[in-house]
């Protein structure tokens, strides 16, 4: 225990405000739940992997609005992409020796953009593979073909004068949805490495402050 | 120091009750926008789709003020803290600074300080090591030194000295009575 002297010297520092807002962990954690949960039904046009897709989108859409009218420190503006401040940051991480950011630091900035723009690629893949069928239709026609009519699978193939073109796009958005869905599940690897390479070398504990937010006595 | 913390949780609280209403109304609009997207290649004039296009803006709108009146209360309550923060940090100087004028030993201040804190002679005791005939006769010296009749007059010359010439703030008094 603290000797009472201590508590007598002790003039309390404004602690600097926790940038894990509510809405932050939120989307934080619903994005990780949706991305981690459609790796695992990767049944491309089911019901679940539709739902979950539509449910990222919905998070990722509240994020970048929050990231232009949210609080100071979630704003776009507090963590501008920046690669030389990146490379010294993750030099400085290499020594041990990290700075203190009242936002991301500006590695981890690079990661949320680089996510975010492989979220977006996913999503308007996914969007083109469904033809922008939400989950509420694809219920529907599975309902549809479940009850016997068939006609919610011709609607997919009508387009008989570019059918050629058609597919090709298909094909291509597939390749595109598979590659950067891959590149999404590396890159929530590599944010998970930085969380823990970061939180040893600040000895400080990164997880609870995203899942708890901020705790102060 | 009770009252303040239970303010700051209710803060707290009332926040992450708007986040979660506002991530689930984004849930329902970014649904509904899909929706009328897909009427809007099947159908554009009829009134089904001008009613829900009607219905999704009004939606649209409604996240975005939501969102601005989030990120007020999310500052509101930081700034809040802060005049806490300052608050307390100023009251710390006031009680040291009296301390010296008393010209309080060392002992007679962490004691002093304890008993401002609100705690009895027997929990100060244990706190610091010593026996309550100790603690009591420090008190004692303590009062006399500072010229008043006992503990109630002790602490409440610095709540006096808050309201009548410090800062008149309802934070600045929360944490002089607690």
């Amino acid at each position: 225990m603290a000797s009472p002297r201590t508590l007598t010297a002790a003039t309390p520092s404004i602690a600097p405000p926790s940038i894990r807002d509510p809405v932050v962990r939120l989307t934080h954690w619903g994005i990780a739940i949706a991305v981690l949960g459609n790796a695992i039904v990767n049944e491309g046009g089911s019901l679940i992997h539709v739902t979950l897709g539509w449910l990222a989108m919905a998070l990722l859409v509240l994020r970048l609005v929050w990231g232009v009218l949210g609080p100071a420190e979630a704003r776009f503006s507090a963590f501008p992409p920046n690669p030389a401040a990146a490379l010294r940051h993750l030099r400085q991480l290499a020594r041990g020796r990290v700075g203190h950011y009242p936002s991301h630091n500006p590695a981890g900035a690079l990661m949320v953009y680089a996510f975010w723009a492989a979220l977006t690629v996913v999503i308007v893949t996914g969007l083109i593979l469904t033809g922008g069928a939400t989950p509420m239709q694809v219920a529907a026609d599975k309902a549809a073909v479940a009850s016997g009519d068939w006609s919610a699978l011709i609607k997919e193939s009508d387009g008989e004068s570019s059918d050629d073109e058609e597919t090709g796009l298909r094909h291509t958005a597939e390749e595109v949805h598979e590659v950067a869905a891959n590149l999404l599940l590396l890159l929530a690897a590599l944010h998970v490495f930085g969380v823990v390479a970061e939180g040893r070398a600040m000895r400080r504990n990164l997880v609870a402050p995203m899942l708890l937010g901020e705790r102060r006595k | 120091m009770t009252a303040s913390p239970d303010i700051r949780s209710a803060g707290r609280r009332q926040t992450a009750a708007l986040s979660l209403f506002l991530v689930v109304q984004t849930l329902g609009t970014v649904f509904f926008v899909g929706d009328v997207i897909g009427d809007l290649r099947e159908d554009p004039t009829s009134t089904h789709f001008i009613f829900e296009a009607i219905v999704t803006a009004a939606l649209v709108l409604g996240i975005l003020f939501g969102t601005f009146a989030l990120r007020r209360t999310i500052e509101l309550l930081r700034a809040q803290d802060q005049a806490l923060e300052v608050a307390r940090g100023a009251l710390a100087d006031v009680i040291d600074r009296q301390f010296q004028a008393w010209s309080l030993t060392p002992a007679e201040r962490d004691v002093a300080f304890l008993a401002l804190k609100g705690l009895d002679v027997a929990e100060i005791a244990d706190l610091r090591g010593a026996a309550q005939g100790t603690v009591r006769a420090q008190l004692t010296r303590i009062y006399s030194k500072a010229g008043v009749s006992g503990r109630a007059q002790f602490a409440a010359f610095f709540v006096e000295d808050l309201l009548g010439e410090g800062v008149p703030t309802p934070e600045a008094t929360q944490v002089a009575e607690s």
